[in-house]
C-alpha cells in the first residue's frame, strides 16, 4: 500500500473512518476487478495531494465482506467520501480525478 | 502550450489496437507516443476474465495480455503516456498535426496520427437504470461485480458473446439463479457459447427468455435495491415483472469518438469513416484502428490487426506524405465494408 493510503479492514474500519471527525475517501476494490486497477493510481495521487487534509484508505472487498456489505457494495470500484463518519458522496465505476477533487473540496469547505 | 514535443507517430488510445500499432511503429524506429485517457492502458479487454479465441493463446486473461503488449510496445521504444484525454486534433501551419490535451495543458506534434480510442459499454436507457447504477445494482461488468451476487438472482441482458459468456460465468460461479433475456429469438454469440449456454440451462440455475427486452428497472422503497424488472415480450407486447437482486447489462458498446466530432468524418453512430484498404480517415495522415472505426469486427484479433495495418500505412504516408494528400484526399472515404 502506497504512502498516505491506509489499509482498511473489518477490524479497523470503525476506528479509522466511522469515528473519524474529518473527511475520508475510501476506495472499495478487489483483486479480480480490472477497472479498480485503473482507479488505484488516482487514489494514490489524491492521497498525496490531500495529505494532512483528507484520510485516504482502501478496502479490499474480498477479505472484508462485512464492511463491504455494511455499505451495500455490489459494484466496484465504489468510492465513498465520508464526512464526520457519515457517507457524504458515492461514486461508482472509473471516476475522473477532477470529479473526485471537486467532491473532496466540497466536503472540506 | 510552449514547445510541444514532436513525434513521428502519435497514437490516441492504449488498448489492443493502439498497443499493436505502437509495437509496429516503435519497431520501425519511429518516435512514437501512445496517449491514454485512463490512468491505466488496456481499455475494454481489461474486463475480460478469459480470452479463448486469440490465435496462439489457448487461454489468457485480458490484463495479462495487455501487460505483454505493453511490454512489447515499450520494449520497442514507444512511450505510453496515461491520463491524457485528447480534446483536439488539428493541422498546424507547417502541416504537422497537433494533438491537444486540455486537462493537462499538453500538446503533441505528430507527423502522422493513429486514432484508436476504442469503445465503451452501451447503456440501455430504460427508466431506473441510472439510479440503480448509482446504487450499485446495475452493472456493466460481470467480472467486476459477479462475486457480489453469491446465491442471488440476477438478470443478464444481451445476445452477443459477452452476454452469453457472462450469463454462464455468473450461473456457474456465483448466482443461484440467472435469467438471460435477449430481444431476438437467435443469439448473435458464437455457436460454441450458445451450446454451452443451453448445457448450463439444463442444470436449472439458468433460464433463457426470448425474445424479451427490459422496459424498466424498479427500485424498492429504500431506493437502494431492485424490487423488480419489467420485461416485455417483443412479439406479443405483453409485459411481466421479474424480481431480481441485480441486473447485468451486456448489450455491446459505443465508440469513444465524441472528442473527434467535426475533426474526422464519422457515420451517424459515431464510428470513424475510413478507406478499408488503408484505414486512412478523411484527414490525410490520420489513420484509425480498432472498435471505433466503421466496419470494425469488434474482436481482439481484428483490433490488433487494425493497429498493425494503420502503423504500416502510416509508414507509407511518412515516406511520401505529398502523394497521399494529392491523390487520396479527393477520394470519398468508404464507410465500412
Amino acid at each position: 500500500m502506497a504512502e498516505n493510503v491506509v489499509e482498511l479492514t473489518d477490524a479497523n474500519f470503525a476506528a479509522e473512518v466511522e469515528q473519524a471527525e474529518g473527511v475520508c475517501l475510501v476506495d472499495f476494490w478487489a483483486e479480480w476487478c480490472p477497472p479498480c486497477r485503473m482507479v488505484g493510481p488516482i487514489i494514490e495521487e489524491l492521497a498525496g495531494e490531500y495529505a494532512g487534509k483528507v484520510k485516504v484508505g482502501k478496502v479490499d472487498c474480498d477479505p472484508n465482506r462485512e464492511t463491504a456489505g455494511k455499505f451495500g457494495i455490489t459494484a466496484i470500484p465504489s468510492l465513498i467520501i465520508f464526512k464526520g463518519g457519515e457517507v457524504a458522496k458515492r461514486f461508482i465505476g472509473v471516476t475522473a480525478k477532477d470529479s473526485l477533487k471537486a467532491a473532496l473540496d466540497e466536503a472540506l469547505a | 502550450m510552449s514547445n510541444p514535443k514532436t513525434y513521428d507517430v502519435v497514437i490516441v488510445g492504449a488498448a489492443a489496437a493502439g498497443l499493436a500499432a505502437g509495437i509496429y511503429a516503435g519497431r520501425d524506429r519511429y518516435k512514437t507516443a501512445i496517449l491514454e485517457k485512463d490512468p491505466f492502458p488496456g481499455g475494454q479487454i481489461m474486463l475480460t476474465a478469459h480470452i479463448a479465441n486469440f490465435p496462439g493463446h489457448e487461454r489468457i486473461t485480458g490484463p495479462d495480455l495487455i501487460q505483454k503488449m505493453r511490454n512489447q510496445a515499450e520494449g520497442f521504444g514507444a512511450e505510453i503516456l496515461v491520463g491524457q484525454a485528447v480534446t483536439g486534433l488539428r493541422r498546424g501551419d507547417d502541416g504537422v498535426l497537433e494533438v491537444e490535451v486540455e486537462s493537462t495543458g499538453s500538446s503533441y506534434r505528430a507527423r502522422a496520427v493513429i486514432l484508436a480510442p476504442g469503445s465503451q459499454y452501451r447503456q440501455l436507457g430504460v427508466p431506473g437504470e441510472t439510479e440503480l447504477r448509482q446504487a450499485g445494482r446495475v452493472s456493466y461488468c460481470a467480472v467486476c461485480d459477479g462475486p457480489f451476487y453469491r446465491d442471488k438472482h440476477v438478470l443478464v441482458v444481451g445476445g452477443g458473446n459477452t452476454a452469453v459468456e457472462d450469463a454462464i460465468y455468473l450461473a456457474t460461479q456465483f448466482a443461484c439463479r440467472v435469467t438471460l433475456i435477449h430481444r431476438r429469438r437467435e443469439f448473435r454469440a458464437q455457436r460454441i457459447l450458445v451450446e454451452e449456454l443451453y448445457e448450463t440451462a439444463k442444470t436449472g440455475t439458468l433460464d433463457v427468455k426470448l425474445p424479451y427486452v427490459p422496459k424498466a428497472i424498479v427500485a424498492d422503497d429504500t431506493g437502494a435495491a431492485i424490487d423488480h424488472v419489467v420485461l416485455e415480450n417483443v412479439e406479443t407486447s405483453e409485459t411481466e415483472s421479474l424480481a431480481v437482486d441485480g441486473v447485468f447489462i451486456l448489450v455491446g458498446t459505443v465508440p469513444n469518438t465524441e472528442f473527434l466530432r467535426g475533426t474526422v468524418d464519422m457515420d451517424d453512430r459515431g464510428y470513424i469513416a475510413c478507406d478499408p484498404q488503408t484505414l486512412q480517415t478523411s484527414v490525410p495522415g490520420v489513420f484509425v484502428a480498432g472498435d471505433c472505426r466503421a466496419g470494425a469486427a469488434m474482436q481482439l484479433a481484428t483490433a490488433c490487426a487494425d493497429g498493425v495495418l494503420a502503423a504500416l500505412q502510416a509508414k507509407e504516408y511518412l515516406r511520401n506524405p505529398q502523394a497521399w494528400t494529392e491523390t487520396r484526399a479527393e477520394r470519398t472515404p468508404v464507410q465500412g465494408y
